[in-house]
């Protein structure tokens, strides 16, 4: 069994996992909630932003601000496009119907990524924040300024959000959306105004977080599309519905996933740490016997 | 139309009989091109395009289960090539292990598979699709981590039956009547057909009326007494048998896997050419077996990268979801009249023109 010390690093790792699986849980929450829309192209669209950031860098010499900015700028009007195209074409449509068309943008963006970037031929790409060369030892680990970034962003960005819905009148909005959209339109709230902030606001946050996974991970279109795998088992844990929850269920995923690590018998099946949490989730949660049945609800 | 309304409405009884010469030349069709596909297609392709439709056939009986889940329940799973390397794993374990003869091999490789898969789909049961779906594509990012890990047998020993990967390796075990790769094409047809049935047996049965019931509605369902968890675990039951089945025509079909070879957006795919073939009917999971199997090999022949595929296949979610939610199967017949009816109005207002012109 390894020591307490060997564990240490690991624990940087998964919180700063755990804060940008944080951030696109909560993105896919809000949008979620707002729209009816869960948004599985989340890693997809995170990791071609990455990937034009890193052209612009490598091939072009770019500035890196610009080109991060540029990554973030393309995240979300790929997604405002996608809402604005497909939103109101499947409004009325069931949650699953609304969730597998963005599987359908996942496929065009994996396809288009692998034919620009191919990755046979063993070209390896990498982005590196600026941030990661600013470090500073707590205890006797080190620790990045990207490190340290991702997990505060995760929390900011989860406070901010909860204020954000609860105190502002696109929140309320939105949350009125949530509850019932018809109504919501009749009440005299622009309905498509609040969709389209909503899908460009989760299309940001998947910029964000695709330029810090390709940081913190790698720089690889599949593993970036799949590591919403982690998130979407945190907004599962959640239940789609509190954002809160959602922020911690993402941390300990990251954590436990990146503690596996040093542990001998278990380190190769420390990926599966987001679904054997998400099944043992349910099940504890359906003991409740919440029949799903009814209008509302997913 | 409405003239063919009349018609219909104004038939007496007993000429209701007029409806099975249909159903007879349909089944003859569906005889003639059994034959054809059987007996001379494997002799005509040559063994690359051999090898693509055993692939074909194996994914159409996948495309078979996971449209019932889609079409007849409602239940979208994202884990189905998951489950088929599951399927994939098992056979090859038991090929190497056992002297088992290859249909029992096959049976007992479905039925594992049923297990597993129903275990994982019995969590999410309760609440609602949205849920099965996520867990699913866990499962199959989960798999793949599995898989990278223990690789598939190929002779070694332990439960795992893995040999380290530079040593001589033995190909997986064909059924002795089907060691050519034309034989095993044929072979794997007939098992396919038999899936068929037994799907048909379910879909036409008890099963097949409560799950079109659930698909309309599940409250409505409940309330009629039917046990929507027990038909819904039914469904993920069936389509995990067969996905099991084809998993061994998989491994035996290839005689070499490689865990490289089975990866996360498989599933993914898969769903999309079930809904662009049209999830609905058995003729949509041929169509799907060929777009996902055959149109790549095709492709591949020419040069052009099969990336190209994986966009169109996601602008065919999209189209499918939005405008042609019954899939290819129901919407080229359409399109066809559609497009009959365009060209006859075009001869006949031509002749006119013809004559003014004239």
């Amino acid at each position: 069994m390894p020591s307490w010390s060997d564990f240490q690093p690991f624990l940087v790792t998964g919180l700063s996992l755990g804060g940008v699986y944080a951030l696109s849980g909560v993105g896919m929450v809000v949008l979620f909630r707002a729209t009816g829309v869960l948004n599985l192209a989340f890693g997809a669209v995170g990791a071609m932003g990455a990937l034009i950031a890193w052209q612009l860098i490598n091939k072009s010499g770019t500035n890196e601000w610009l080109a991060f900015l540029v990554c973030i700028v393309f995240a979300g009007v790929i997604t405002l496009a996608y809402g604005m195209v497909f939103g109101p074409a499947l409004a009325g449509r069931e949650p699953l119907v609304k969730a597998v068309a963005t599987l359908g943008l996942t496929l065009v963006l994996l396809g288009i990524m692998d034919l620009l970037w191919t990755s046979s031929g063993g070209a390896s790409r990498s982005i590196q924040l600026p941030t990661d060369s600013n470090t500073f030892m707590i205890g006797s680990v080190q620790v990045s300024l990207t490190n340290v970034i991702a997990l505060v962003f995760g929390l900011v960005l989860t406070l901010i959000t909860g204020a954000f819905l609860r105190y502002t009148k696109l929140g309320t909005a939105m949350r009125a959306m949530a509850n019932d959209r018809e109504i919501t339109a009749t009440l005299g709230v622009p309905v498509r105004r609040v969709e389209a902030t909503a899908w460009f606001g989760c299309g940001i946050l998947s910029g964000v977080a695709g330029l810090l996974l390709a940081d913190l991970v790698a720089l690889d279109a599949t593993t970036l599309t799949f590591l919403v795998i982690s998130a979407l088992a945190a907004t599962l844990i959640a239940r789609l519905r509190s954002i809160t929850v959602t922020f911690f269920a993402a941390v300990v995923i990251g954590v436990v996933n990146a503690m596996i690590t040093p542990i001998q018998s278990l380190t190769n099946y420390r990926d599966m740490t987001p679904f054997v949490l998400a099944v043992a989730a349910l099940l504890l949660l359906s003991r409740k016997r919440e029949i799903a049945v009814g209008r509302q609800g997913i | 139309m409405t003239s063919a309304g009349v018609r219909t409405n104004a038939r007496p009884a007993w000429l209701s009989q007029t409806r099975e010469p249909r159903t007879l030349i349909r089944l003859a069709v569906i005889v003639v091109l059994l034959l054809f596909v059987l007996l001379a297609l494997p002799s005509m392709l040559s063994l690359y395009y051999v090898d693509a439709m055993i692939q074909v056939a194996v994914y159409t009986v996948v495309a078979l289960g996971l449209g019932i889940l889609v079409g007849r329940v409602g239940l979208v799973s994202l884990g189905q090539a998951a489950v088929l390397a599951i399927g994939a794993w098992v056979s090859a374990r038991l090929l190497f292990a056992t002297s088992l003869s290859f249909p029992i091999v096959l049976l007992a490789s479905g039925l594992v598979t049923m297990v597993l898969g129903t275990l994982v789909g019995l969590p999410a049961l309760r609440m609602r699709g949205l849920y099965l779906a996520l867990i699913t594509l866990m499962l199959a990012g989960a798999i793949t981590v599995v898989l990278s890990t223990t690789n598939f047998p190929n002779g070694g020993h332990g439960f795992l039956g893995y040999n380290g990967g530079n040593v001589h390796v033995p190909p997986i075990r064909r059924p002795s009547i089907a060691a050519t790769d034309q034989a095993f094409f044929r072979y794997t047809v007939v098992v396919s057909i038999l899936m068929f049935f037994l799907v048909l047996a379910h879909v036409r049965g008890r099963p097949g009326r409560a799950w079109a019931s659930i698909r309309q509605s599940e409250s409505a369902a409940l309330a009629a007494g039917i046990n929507t968890t027990l038909y819904k675990l039914w469904a993920l039951a069936l389509a995990a048998f067969i996905t099991g089945v084809a998993g061994g025509l998989l491994a035996g079909g290839q005689r070499y896997l490689y865990s490289i070879d089975f990866v996360t957006q498989d599933s993914i795919i898969l769903l999309a050419v079930v809904l662009m073939g049209g999830a609905y009917s058995m003729w949509g999971a041929i169509i799907a077996g060929l777009l996902y199997k055959f149109l790549p090999a095709l492709l591949n022949n020419w040069g052009v990268s099969s990336d190209w595929l994986t966009i169109l296949f996601g602008i065919g979610v999209l189209q499918a979801l939005t405008t042609a939610p019954a899939g290819i199967v129901d919407q080229f017949p359409k399109d066809m009249a559609r497009l009959g009816r365009r060209l006859r109005g075009l001869v006949k207002r031509r002749p006119p023109a013809r004559g003014e012109a004239g």
